[in-house]
Formats: structure tokens, C-alpha cells, sequence
């Protein structure tokens, strides 16, 4: 009788959830720290997705700097895929696979681990996931899964300056956030809610888009009449950037990483106030949140190039020294900071 | 001589192979290490194939050719796995895939070919036995594992798994190991196939590298062109890629030239700005592209094969080895001296020797040079700014300023004559009057 009664309410709770994700073709989910329970909640999602109605293929965004993962190569959770469910791995991970799946498809993309693979798993059972590498291989995975009529791929993401591959590229995302982030909760929801918001950032004009989504590198600007120019520093992290001659820039457009030095020359520049900054994604953003205050203050204003659609913040209240904050209370108090649904997984 | 040791030559062929549509990266691998031809039968057998590919390249839809270049676009470079194959150490699941997915491709491309009746100009191999041996079900899809009908043993532990999951793990490892006889004996199976699905590979990326060609072809309007027997060569209409591209981006016309030469010196002379190394440039992207069985940028053109082709474009310094540009250019000029003492056909561009030295021992060395060279039975094209005696060069002259403006066609001279037009070619180009009218009071004081 009981079990009923918590299966009812895992049924409620993720009922909603789950049917957002049906809404995109993909789906990444990301942690803002370890143990923020990112591989509890693919796992939630995973085990819930109606695979009769939709076809799913799961990835994960390998992170070059987490070398213990790839010396123990057992310390990377093992994922429980369900019959049916097509994955994307390593070569030495797919070796390794604890189910009997059929490849699909083996791709040119190398990472440290061996090419990426494509395969469907014929039974249930684990696997150890480790897919590309760059948000170009990401997107060329992606690309590939529609190839293989796949509805949806997820990726089990990463929000870490280590990771190559921008999981922004995908149409929709859950955050992982918890304890791991922070034990103090209001400071937790803050920083929580001040990443939400980098993630609502909203998409530069149709115009904009044309113009600089072809752009892989440098720092461009675009004048009043909305021609393209290069700017002559090197990068955006250069204490040597000057504005000469832009003052009929109307957006400029970094390619790389927005630091907040960048963000502070910009807002100091009379002739570039009410500027539009833009940034391929929310990823590239690397600002306090003091800084971005500031530069909205002054009439500024940052956009982006891809914008992924946030459907649900997770929490884990415990942190990995053990620390546990109060599950409601931090679901509360997060949800009315972001305005979106909160859950806590663990707890149901 | 492999095409990706010339690649970056100054003379423009990598953006003839930017410029070519290639589908996979293993067929960019395979092109970039095809050797140079010099034989005859091999350089004719190379067009005779492009020949056919252009014809079809011409005859297809759109659609077609899109359905062709997508089937192409899934070669890969299975290399390892085929010589894995070879030493008949068994092939995991991965490599059993790739052979798979490359035997039902090579089908798949020979029936599209058979389609416009092209499937024998490159000849790819049947693979149906393999396909049987990893399509035991028949499914003619391109995946795989090791399929249940393999073995009995093995169905059935797999239906175990799928009702007991909790023993899953027991029954997995159970289960490797007869996947691991299956795999050895599959390897042994497919071992007596190996020569042809390495000849399949090959011919896939062959096809690729000739349709790409014969689009290019199309394209940039490119020639075949006919073998010359008389160590002459012959060009109607020449032009530059890459250069006539950048004009039509400038909104310019090329202006393509006419000429040949023989294996005696040719002397180029004329104004600057008459297009002298361009010239030079495109004779010696044309003999690659020719040696490399490409489509040569002319309306017409008759080639002699060339065992080495050298090309002294004068300006490069070595800032590696240390050498001023003057140094780099003495050392391959000497170089060009060394080769033509030895007992081949050799083909040397010269632009400009000893232009960054004095103009009197400057002289002297190009009168040298071309006495040396002139007794060697070699083809040299050679341009030049100084006035020497041509002797039995045989000179040409860009015809240079004519109404305004440049005219770039080369014409016949008699003897060495060096048009004197620098200082018309700096007034065109609006440099300061003073200069170059006390450039001209100098002139007259002299004359």
C-alpha cells in the first residue's frame, strides 16, 4: 500500500517534467558542480521517458580535465539504459558495455577514449557514457541521431571551463544544482538563480544572428548601418583592448570567453553605453554578477547566439562532506527566486 | 613525389584542391598520398576514367548526384581494421561493423553507378559473401552485434537475460565468451576476403576523388589535355584559379594568354605588372594538375611529361636556415643546375633570378645561368627584367601598356629587348609625381 502511494507521487511529479522534455529534439542536462546530482537526475529521466512514443538516444559530453575518470575509468557512474534506448560512447567505454546492444554507427570523432559510437541497446543494463568532445563533434552527434530517426538526444552535460563542448546547443536543459554548490542556502539560491538567469539570456535580433553566427573566432562589431567590422585585439581577455573608431557600434560580438575585465572597459567607454554585447552561449559568460549589475545599469545589455529553453531546476541539500540543508525550504525559496519548477529528486 | 609534399607550392594547387568537393576524409587522405605520374599509359588511363566521370558528372540529376555524394560521404578509413584482417587477429565488434557497413555501402554505390553504366570505370568488388557472413538474418541494414542466429547457446542465454535481469551480469559473461568464438570465427571467414574489401575501399575513395575532379572540371571550365611526344608543351587560353577567381570577386576579368615552349629556354620579359610570374605560377600548377590527372585551366592545351618540376620563385626567404632571400634563391637555382646534369626531364620556372642584387653582376649572373642551361636538354621558363643576349632562348614579351591600359598577351620577340614601361606602370598606379618626374629627368640625362 505504501509503495503505491510513493509511486503515485513520483507519477505526479514527473509526469509534468517528463512531458516537457517530449516538447524538444534534445535535451542536456548539467550540474553546476560534482555531486550536485546531474547523474541522479539523467538517471530519473531516463527511467521515465516513454520510449513507445518517443525514440531517445543518450551521450555525454567528455571533459577533458577529468583525468581521474579516464586513469580509474571506472569512476564515472554507470548509467541503467532500458531495451530500445540508443547510446552514444567511446570506444573503450563501449568495450566495456554490461548489455548486448547493436552498433549503429561509428563516427570520425575522436576523443582520448576512442571514436565515438552509436548503438542501440537490445536489453537492459549499464554503460559507461563518454561522447564528444567539442560542441563541434556534439553537434555533428546530434545531427547524426536525427539521421537515425532518434526524437530526442540527451546529454549528460557538463558547466565547467575544463569542458570543450557547450551543452547550450541543445533546445532544452535541466540544472543540477545542491549543497555541493554551496551549504549556505541563501547564498546557494543566489548563485543558482544568477546562472538561471546567464540561461534566459535571450537570442540577438534575426540580423545579428545572420551576421555572426558563422563567426568561429576573434571580436567583431557591428555599426548603426549594420556592417560588420573585426576589432583588432587579440582576445577579449587583452587589457589592450581599445574602442577606436566605434562610435556607431551598435553590438559587438565576442567569440570567446566574456570576462570581467572586458565587461568593465565596456561600460567605462562613453561612446559604447546602450551597446549590445553578444555571446555564442550563456557557457562563454564568465562575469560576477556585480559587473553584469553594472553594465545594465549604463543601458547595456548581453545576448546570445543559441539559447537553450531551462525546463526544471533539480536540487541535491547534500553536500559530499555530508551536509544536509532542508529539502523544502531550498525547493521554496528557489522556486521563487527563478520562477520555475524546483524539485529534489533524491527525496521521492 | 606525393601530392601532399607539393601541396603548398607557391604555384596555387592547394586551392585547386581546397576548391575540390570531396566527401570523406579518407579520400583527401588517399588523394594527398597519390604519387605524381610520369608515365604515359598511367597519365592517359587517369583521363580516360576522369573522362567518363565528366560525362556522367554532365548526364545526372541534381538529386542523383546528391543520393551518390551522400553514400560517399560514409567511407571511412578502415585501414587498420583491413590489415587487422590481414593478420587474422580477430576483429572486435567495432571493426566487424566497419567491414559490414563498407561491404553494404560498396553495394549500395556499384548499384547507383550501374544506374548510368559507369560501375566499370572503377571497378569496386563484390562483396555479397561478406555481407552474408554479417547479415546472417538477411536485414541488409548496416548495423550490427553479434546476432543471436550466430549461435543456439547464445540465444538462448540472451533470452535468460532479458527474463532475470538481476542475473544479467553472470549471464553476460557467459555469454562473451561464445561471442568471442563467434568473433574468431567470423574473422576467419572474412579473412579469405580481405583483398577485396581493401580493393572496395580503395575504388571508394577513387570514385570519390573523380567525381569531385570531374565537377571541378565542369565548373571552373578545365581541359583535357592531349600527351605531347615532342618535349613541348602548348597551352590555348591559359589561365589562373585562383587569380581569375579573385578578379571575378574584384569584379575583373582574367585575361588568359597563349603559350608554349619546348625543351630549350623561353625568356619572358616585360613591364611589371604584366602579369610575368602569374605566368610562371600557372605553367607550373598546370604540369601538376597534369601529372596529378586533374583538368588543366585552358581551353586547349598539349603536355609534355615532366619527371621533376621546379619552380624558383625567387622571393622566399629562409628564415629557418638563415638565409637571406638572395642566399635561398642562389641555392635553388644551384639546385635546378645540379638536377638538369642528370639524365631526366626536367621542367624549371624561374622568376626573376638575382633581382635582389646589383644590377651589373645581376645581369651577369642571368647571362650565365641561361648559357648554362641552354646547353642542357631540359624545358626552363625564365623571366627577367635585365637586359642579356638571348642567344637560342626563345623570347617572349608581355605585350604591356596599349591604350591605358595592360594588355597581358605574350608575343614573340626577336631578341632579348627589355621594355623600359616602370616608370609608365608607377605613374598608373598614382605614385608621387616628383618622384617619378625627376625618375624621368634622370632617364634623359643618361640617354
Amino acid at each position: 500500500m505504501r509503495t503505491i502511494t510513493i509511486l503515485r507521487q513520483t507519477i505526479m511529479l514527473a509526469v509534468p517534467f517528463i512531458n516537457d522534455i517530449l516538447n524538444y529534439d534534445s535535451l542536456s542536462i548539467v550540474g553546476l558542480q560534482k555531486n550536485t546530482g546531474k547523474t541522479e537526475c539523467l538517471k530519473y529521466v531516463l527511467a521515465r521517458l516513454p520510449l513507445e512514443r518517443k525514440s531517445v538516444a543518450v551521450t555525454s559530453i567528455g571533459i577533458d580535465g577529468e583525468t581521474t575518470d579516464q586513469v580509474t575509468r571506472t569512476q564515472k557512474p554507470e548509467i541503467v539504459l532500458r531495451e530500445g534506448m540508443y547510446f552514444g560512447t567511446s570506444e573503450a567505454h563501449y568495450r566495456q558495455r554490461r548489455l548486448v546492444s547493436e552498433l549503429i554507427d561509428v563516427s570520425d570523432e575522436n576523443t582520448s577514449l576512442g571514436r565515438v559510437v552509436t548503438a542501440r541497446a537490445l536489453t537492459q543494463g549499464k554503460i559507461l557514457l563518454s561522447g564528444p568532445s567539442s560542441t563541434l563533434g556534439l553537434k555533428r552527434w546530434m545531427r547524426d541521431t536525427r539521421r537515425h530517426n532518434i526524437d530526442l538526444a540527451i546529454i549528460d552535460g557538463a558547466l565547467s571551463r575544463l569542458s570543450l563542448a557547450s551543452p547550450a546547443v541543445s533546445q532544452s536543459m535541466i540544472l543540477a544544482t545542491g549543497a555541493a554548490y554551496s551549504i549556505n542556502m541563501s547564498q546557494l539560491v543566489q548563485r543558482t538563480a544568477f546562472v538561471v538567469d546567464l540561461i534566459n539570456i535571450g537570442v540577438t535580433s534575426e540580423r545579428n544572428l545572420a551576421l555572426l553566427a558563422p563567426l568561429e573566432s576573434g571580436m567583431w562589431w557591428i555599426d548603426t548601418d549594420g556592417v560588420l567590422h573585426e576589432m583588432e585585439a587579440v582576445t577579449s581577455l587583452a587589457q589592450q583592448v581599445e574602442f577606436h573608431g566605434m562610435d556607431r557600434c551598435s553590438t559587438i560580438y565576442l567569440a570567446g570567453a566574456l570576462v570581467d575585465s572586458f565587461l568593465e572597459k565596456v561600460r567605462k567607454n562613453k561612446q559604447l553605453r546602450q551597446v549590445e554585447l553578444v555571446v555564442r552561449d550563456f557557457t562563454k559568460i564568465f562575469v560576477t554578477p556585480q559587473q553584469l549589475r553594472l553594465f545594465e545599469k549604463v543601458g547595456g545589455r548581453i545576448r546570445v547566439l543559441q539559447k537553450s529553453k531551462l525546463i526544471a531546476v533539480t536540487v541535491n541539500p547534500t553536500s559530499p562532506s555530508g551536509y544536509v540543508l532542508d529539502s523544502e525550504a531550498l525547493c521554496d525559496k528557489l522556486t521563487q527566486a527563478i520562477n520555475l519548477p524546483v524539485y529534489d529528486l533524491l527525496k521521492n | 613525389m606525393q601530392l601532399k609534399n607539393v601541396i603548398e607550392s607557391p604555384c596555387g594547387l592547394r586551392f585547386m584542391l581546397d576548391g575540390l568537393d570531396l566527401q570523406s576524409g579518407f579520400a583527401r587522405r588517399w588523394l594527398l598520398d597519390t604519387e605524381m605520374m610520369t608515365s604515359e599509359i598511367e597519365i592517359v588511363d587517369s583521363y580516360d576514367v576522369l573522362r567518363k566521370f565528366v560525362d556522367f558528372v554532365r548526364s545526372i540529376e541534381p538529386s542523383f548526384l546528391n543520393t551518390l555524394l551522400f553514400k560517399l560521404q560514409g567511407v571511412k578509413d578502415i585501414r587498420t581494421t583491413v590489415k587487422n584482417l590481414r593478420q587474422q587477429s580477430t576483429l572486435d565488434d567495432i571493426e566487424l561493423f566497419e567491414v559490414k557497413h563498407l561491404a553494404i555501402l560498396s553495394t549500395e554505390v556499384v548499384k547507383l553507378l550501374k544506374e548510368h553504366n559507369i560501375d566499370k570505370a572503377i571497378k569496386i568488388p563484390m562483396l555479397d559473401e561478406v555481407i552474408t557472413i554479417l547479415d546472417p538474418d538477411g536485414m541488409k541494414i548496416a548495423t550490427f552485434y553479434i546476432y543471436d542466429s550466430y549461435c543456439e547457446q547464445l540465444k538462448d542465454l540472451r533470452i535468460q537475460m532479458r527474463k532475470n535481469p538481476s542475473q544479467q551480469d553472470e549471464l553476460l559473461i557467459e555469454a562473451a565468451e561464445i561471442e568471442d568464438g563467434v568473433r574468431r570465427d567470423l574473422t576467419q571467414k572474412l579473412h579469405s576476403h580481405v583483398d577485396d574489401i581493401e580493393r572496395a575501399l580503395i575504388a571508394l575513395a577513387k570514385i570519390d576523388i573523380s567525381v569531385a575532379k570531374a565537377r571541378q572540371m565542369v565548373e571552373q571550365e578545365l581541359c583535357f589535355p592531349s600527351i605531347s611526344n615532342d618535349g613541348s608543351s602548348c597551352y590555348t587560353a591559359l589561365f589562373h584559379p585562383q587569380v581569375k577567381d579573385a578578379l571575378i570577386r574584384a569584379g575583373k576579368k582574367f585575361q588568359p594568354v597563349n603559350i608554349s615552349f619546348a625543351y630549350w629556354p623561353t625568356l619572358i620579359t616585360g613591364a611589371n605588372m604584366g602579369g610575368k610570374t602569374v605566368v610562371l605560377k600557372t605553367l607550373t600548377l598546370c604540369q601538376y594538375l597534369f601529372q596529378f590527372g586533374f583538368g588543366i585551366p585552358a581551353s586547349e592545351a598539349s603536355i609534355a611529361i615532366k619527371d621533376e618540376i621546379m619552380f624558383c620563385i625567387g622571393d622566399e626567404q629562409s628564415i629557418e636556415r638563415g638565409l637571406s632571400s638572395f642566399a635561398a634563391e642562389m641555392k635553388n637555382i644551384d639546385a635546378v643546375i645540379k638536377a638538369s646534369r642528370e639524365n631526366r626531364r626536367i621542367l624549371a620556372l624561374i622568376d626573376e633570378p638575382a633581382r635582389t642584387t646589383n644590377p651589373t653582376e645581376g645581369t651577369a649572373l642571368v647571362q650565365a645561368l641561361l648559357k648554362v642551361l641552354s646547353t642542357k636538354h631540359m624545358s626552363l621558363v625564365m623571366t627577367t627584367h635585365y637586359d642579356i643576349e638571348p642567344g637560342t632562348a626563345h623570347c617572349l614579351r608581355v605585350k604591356g601598356f596599349d591604350n591605358g591600359s595592360m594588355n597581358y598577351s605574350l608575343v614573340e620577340v626577336a631578341g632579348g629587348e627589355v621594355p623600359q614601361e616602370a616608370l609608365n606602370v608607377a605613374q598608373s598606379l598614382g605614385i608621387d609625381p616628383e618622384w617619378i618626374g625627376l625618375a624621368r629627368s634622370e632617364l634623359e640625362m643618361t640617354k
